[in-house]
């Protein structure tokens, strides 16, 4: 059999992309029409003008249906990102509470061991980045079928406040130093988006294994 | 208001559905197409006759929509190489898409009765 020509492969980004956003029921129709049309531009008009039709449908897609997916159940969406942005200022208060009760109560050993103390801080970013992850995947799960909507429009919200919080610091003081930690403020709102793309992915393999 | 009169509004209500214009679009076309009705087919209908780009996203979360309804029930056919070897989903109107489609094809036509759009509106 003899394989595919290269141009003949639709772009496989914007298929993963469509693949996360579509119902675990219908991503494979939708993903096979694409294909089907990607096909008949590519022999129709060429490779580049398929490659084209196929990331314009691509991202038309996903907005339709992220919008589509949020109008079927906006309470429990709407739910589900509270809920969430809730639990993820609980989740980053609650460690760095119970660290300060640690090294507050064993202030001499601590001063004493500076360089394990430093290390506890440096512990607190992964512990921080998988907190958030887990967060990702708690909104992803309670928003059932929509998984990446939910992550989403909360990574999106966290993105609006991150940016908000740095121009108002930079506004008031002037001061560009803020700028430079601005890129590491940034993987709260990835690490969450990345918990809903798991949870959607393992989502999608439990509903379409083989039943036998 | 008695209990009687509160049930039969309710029952007129639920018996006087409409489809908004996308979904009448789309039954329109699932009628015109019959077995050979499918996404790209559907897409590629409503995209010659109605002269806009409609994308495979917006078909299929109006589908979906119409399905839930019970206006629409779809069937999955066979892999085929050509699509990826993924399945086509065929759909089809139910007859309660169809009286659906047909009142609201009849409210439509009372509205703009006796109005000449062309000549008066543009």
């Amino acid at each position: 059999m003899r394989s595919q020509p290269h141009f003949a492969r639709p772009p496989r980004l914007a298929a993963w992309l469509v693949n996360l956003f579509a119902p675990a029921d219908q991503a494979e129709s939708i993903l096979g029409d694409l294909h089907e049309e990607f096909s008949q531009i590519g022999s129709k008009s060429g490779a580049a003008a398929a490659r084209d039709w196929y990331w314009r449908q691509s991202l038309r897609t996903m907005a339709n249906l992220a919008s589509g997916g949020f109008r079927g159940a906006p309470w429990t969406t709407s739910g589900a990102v509270i809920g969430g942005f809730l639990l993820l200022r609980f989740a980053h208060w609650l460690p760095g509470k119970l660290l300060n009760a640690v090294t507050d109560r064993n202030l001499m050993y601590w001063s004493n061991h500076f360089h394990a103390y430093l290390w506890v801080l440096k512990a607190q970013f992964p512990e921080y980045l998988l907190t958030t992850l887990l967060t990702g995947c708690i909104v992803a799960l309670i928003a059932k079928k929509r998984e990446m909507i939910a992550t989403m429009a909360l990574g999106i919200i966290l993105c609006a406040m991150i940016l908000f919080g740095y121009l108002s610091a930079l506004a008031k003081t002037g001061d560009t130093y803020y700028l430079g930690s601005m890129p590491w403020a940034f993987s709260d709102p990835l690490a969450i988006i990345v918990g809903g793309m798991l949870v959607r992915r393992l989502r999608f393999h439990v509903t379409t294994l083989p039943l036998d | 208001m008695t209990g009687e009169y509160f049930f039969y509004i309710v029952y007129i209500m639920i018996g006087r559905d409409y489809l908004g214009e996308f979904e009448h679009i789309i039954v329109l076309a699932l009628l015109r197409l019959g077995d050979r009705a499918y996404g790209v087919t559907v897409r590629q209908e409503i995209e010659f006759r109605t002269k806009r780009e409609v994308s495979i996203g917006a078909v299929y979360a109006t589908l979906d929509r119409l399905e839930k309804k019970g206006y629409v029930k779809s069937r999955h056919g066979d892999p085929t190489p050509e699509r990826g070897g993924r399945s086509k989903r065929f759909f089809r109107v139910t007859a309660k898409g169809v009286t659906t489609a047909n009142r609201t094809q009849r409210a439509l036509q009372s509205m703009t009765e006796g109005l000449d759009l062309i000549r008066s509106y543009s």
